[in-house]
């Protein structure tokens, strides 16, 4: 008989002859914990449990398990407090506070503290469409054979399109089928700081220790690695490591690996090693599917014409629509004015107005400066150096583009310049962005950069 | 069981221990609350399975003996009586009380049908000034909530150091970190999670007392006992569960630099926030405005339908100007429990955590997360 059926059994005995009241008190959330060399080891939620049963029980316990079990000679008892029931929550107090969805909350107290996890990322909870099919996929299939499939698995997108969401899905996934393994989730960021911390404070051994014995490491917005040469150096070393020991390692940046500036060439080869997946902007069914479901993630309803209404109008990133749907939620708290398409618009109008970005010849410089790593003297300066001329051109494209200054302006503005070389400038940049993947990659992540700054 | 007892005496300790009987009805013993001699000493004891409380008091045993009463009967009872002598008389499973011409019989159940408070195996063993383990306590007592998944931040964390110890609770909306120094130096650092209900138990004992009380650590299990102030026998102990789980990583929650500082006066803050939440409407949202360059904060709030409210409140600020909202209560509560007249406010940016401390003292922080703009 196994061990299980053997406690229930001895319950059901116990349960003849004691009081219900009794019955439930002590013996509700006892199990039998092991059952080896004569001895019955019984698992109780509470020191109280563990010293009632002893001191009043041991004897029916015993009787009842030596009927079952010749061979048992004693019974000891141990807490485990697990077991125990956790206390209701308080439910008034609960709706007050979500009364307003911006209250934020520690990021911390959520997040586990031995994983880096956020449990609330699941793939239950991750929305599929064509965009991102394949890095879904792949990711899928990582969490549940890690170390074998894809490795290294290198997944990109643009801001705020879930792949912090995808990432942390896969860590939860496979530590759910696999308690044992060691999952570690860290940003890039915060990886080079303990880096910085550990060598200050000479305790790089401390530091490798804690990434060996991990079986999946999982480093998100590792673009950020760029230009950081010592970090670089111990992330490859970390990276062969994992590698060698047949351990997942899963990625994510908001580029693909070569377009990774100032990154060493030996960490590109690698990171294109395993799977590259990118995640592409949904299209508009998907959208309005995604803001559907976090609306019902968040008990509130949604018409269908209004979410595609929504995602008609919201289509830079997966984030703004959470935006959207909190500041809906407020606005019907507060308004109590129905959710369909008429209100919608008055209410859209607003959000999209506060989300305008303004831009100025100032930010762009800056931006584009801090980019490329060239002083804003420099650019507007007279060096004639490759690499600066093409920075110098990227500006004028931008200023063209998203400023729309005249061309004498624009060459006015950028260290006396005639127009003509404004024109010949931003005509170049347009067509290398149709030949040139490299100069695409830079446009579009300056962009990204001008639009959240 | 014979014994001769102060009625005085006796309604104290019935107030104590009555704090942990139960009012479940699943296990009607547990509205029992058991007297026992030992030695010299009356025992009184009661549970409700999670804390237990036991209280002690010298009287004039002329018969040993244990027996259990419910504890409401006895207790309202024993308040109507004058303040004179009260014997106490078992026979068979009742109790006999006599005082005065005052002479009645309470049914009770035998003592054997009640559970035993469990023993702590002491691990670790600290003492500390009851009056500011209490002030301390109740100074954020409040925060923890049972809204959470996580059962960890529910109850109060205790961090001993070897000079200090650290009390935290959080909501994960907000934080308060207490810090009282030692009278002696601890041997080891050691840490563990209460339940609320055990701080607040502990709290109602604590004001009545002017000892020192022991806290003795076990094995899922916490002791806080206090001694006789005459003999060296205990007077009263309380006896809890700990909460199973690590405390989350709470420092890194505490903003270690800001961009923003202003120095206010207290009570002038509380009153201007106070007034505030009468416009806040249904979401609780206050927002404040630091301008370092005026030296004030302006404080708004507002609602569709209530109108609005618009005060400024002058101070000593430095740093960059910002603007940032919060749940007034949020504010309300960190500020009440602020012990000096006047305040730091200080911030990083508008969705960083806000920190609100004592001038002059740095053994309490309050740190709070804004609204999201």
């Amino acid at each position: 008989m196994k061990k299980e059926n053997i406690w229930e059994s001895v319950l059901a005995q116990i349960k003849l002859d004691i009081s219900e009241a009794s019955f439930n008190t002590w013996f509700k959330h006892t199990n039998i914990s092991t059952l080896k060399n004569k001895r019955a080891v019984i698992s109780v939620p509470n020191t109280f449990v563990r010293d009632w049963l002893q001191s009043k029980y041991n004897k029916t316990i015993l009787k009842a398990l030596r009927s079952l079990n010749k061979d048992i000679k004693e019974v000891q008892y141990t807490v485990n407090p697990s077991i125990q029931q956790v206390e209701t929550p308080n439910k008034k107090r609960k709706r007050e506070e979500e009364n307003n969805l911006n209250q934020m909350e520690f990021q911390n107290l959520i997040i586990d503290s031995e994983t880096g996890l956020n449990p609330k990322y699941t793939f239950e909870n991750f929305v599929i469409g064509p965009f991102n099919e394949l890095a879904q996929a792949a990711g899928y299939a990582v969490s549940e054979n890690p170390g074998s499939l894809y490795n290294p698995l290198f997944i990109y997108s643009k801001t705020g399109l879930g792949k912090t969401h995808l990432l942390q899905a896969i860590g939860n996934k496979a530590r759910k089928r696999q308690k044992k393994k060691k999952v570690y989730y860290t940003q890039a960021q915060k990886f080079i700081s303990e880096i910085i911390s550990s060598i200050r404070n000479n305790r790089m051994e401390d530091f490798k220790r804690r990434y060996k014995d991990v079986d999946i490491l999982i480093i998100d917005d590792i673009q950020f690695l760029s230009g950081k040469e010592k970090t670089q150096e111990e992330f490859f070393h970390t990276f062969n490591d994992l590698y060698e020991k047949n351990k997942q390692i899963i990625l994510s940046s908001d580029r693909p690996p070569k377009s990774i500036s100032a990154l060493a060439d030996r960490l590109k080869s690698r990171f294109e090693g395993g799977m590259i997946a990118d995640i592409d902007y949904p299209d508009t069914e998907t959208r309005a599917a995604i803001f559907k479901s976090k609306a019902q993630e968040k008990d509130f309803f949604i018409p269908d014409d209004v979410c595609y209404y929504i995602a008609e109008n919201i289509q830079r990133n997966i984030r703004e629509l959470e935006g959207v749907l909190n500041k809906l939620i407020i606005q019907q708290k507060i308004t109590k004015l129905p959710i369909d398409l008429k209100n919608i618009k008055s209410i859209l109008k607003d959000i999209n107005q506060t989300s305008m970005y303004s831009l100025s010849f100032n930010k762009i410089l800056k931006t584009i400066s801090n980019f490329y790593d060239i002083s804003e003297k420099d650019l507007l300066g007279s060096s004639r150096k490759k690499e600066i001329v093409k920075a110098r051109q990227i500006i004028i494209y931008f200023l063209r583009k998203e400023l729309n200054y005249s061309y004498p302006y624009i060459g006015k503005k950028i260290g006396g310049r005639d127009h003509t070389t404004v024109i010949y400038s931003f005509s170049k940049i347009e067509k290398d962005i149709k030949r040139n993947e490299d100069i695409k990659e830079e446009v579009s992540y300056i962009k990204e950069t001008l639009a959240s700054a | 069981m014979k014994i001769t007892i102060d009625q005085n005496k006796f309604n104290e300790g019935l107030s104590i221990v009555g704090r942990a009987s139960s009012k479940s009805i699943t296990l009607p013993i547990l509205k029992n609350i058991l007297l026992k001699t030992e030695n010299n000493f009356l025992n009184l004891s009661s549970t409700d399975l999670e804390i237990g409380i036991k209280w002690w008091n010298l009287v004039k045993v002329n018969k040993e003996g244990e027996l259990t009463v419910p504890y409401h009967s006895l207790s309202s009872f024993i308040s109507f009586l004058p303040s004179k002598k009260i014997n106490l008389n078992k026979k068979g499973n009742n109790l006999l009380l006599e005082c005065e011409e005052y002479k009645t019989q309470i049914n009770g159940i035998s003592a054997e049908e009640f559970p035993i408070i469990p023993q702590i195996k002491e691990k670790e063993k600290v003492l500390i000034e009851s009056k500011i383990l209490c002030d301390s306590l109740l100074q954020l007592i409040d925060i923890p909530s049972l809204t959470k998944v996580k059962p960890e931040i529910s109850g109060i964390f205790f961090l001993f150091n070897k000079e200090e110890l650290k009390i935290v609770a959080t909501d994960s909306y907000r934080l308060a970190e207490k810090k009282i120094i030692l009278k002696k130096d601890n041997k080891s650092s050691f840490s563990f999670i209460i339940p609320q209900r055990t701080a607040r138990e502990l709290v109602n004992i604590l004001k009545e007392v002017k000892q020192d009380i022991e806290v003795i650590f076990g094995e899922n299990q916490i002791l806080f006992r206090i001694k006789m102030s005459d003999f060296n026998h205990p007077y009263i102990e309380l006896t809890s569960k700990v909460i199973e789980g690590s405390y989350p990583d709470y420092e890194s929650i505490i903003p270690g630099k800001y961009n923003t500082q202003i120095i206010l006066n207290k009570d002038e803050l509380l009153n201007k926030i106070k007034a505030a939440s009468v416009f806040v409407g249904k979401i609780n949202e206050t927002h404040l405005t630091i301008s370092p360059k005026k030296g004030e904060m302006v404080i708004k709030s507002e609602d569709a339908d209530l109108g609005n409210y618009n005060t400024k409140i002058k101070g000593r600020a430095d740093g960059e100007e910002v603007n940032i909202s919060f749940n007034y209560r949020f504010l309300i509560d960190g500020l009440s429990n602020i012990k000096s007249s006047e305040v730091i406010l200080e911030f990083v940016n508008e969705n960083s955590p806000g920190v609100i401390k004592p001038v002059g003292k740095s053994d309490f922080v309050y740190v709070v997360m804004p609204i999201k703009k």
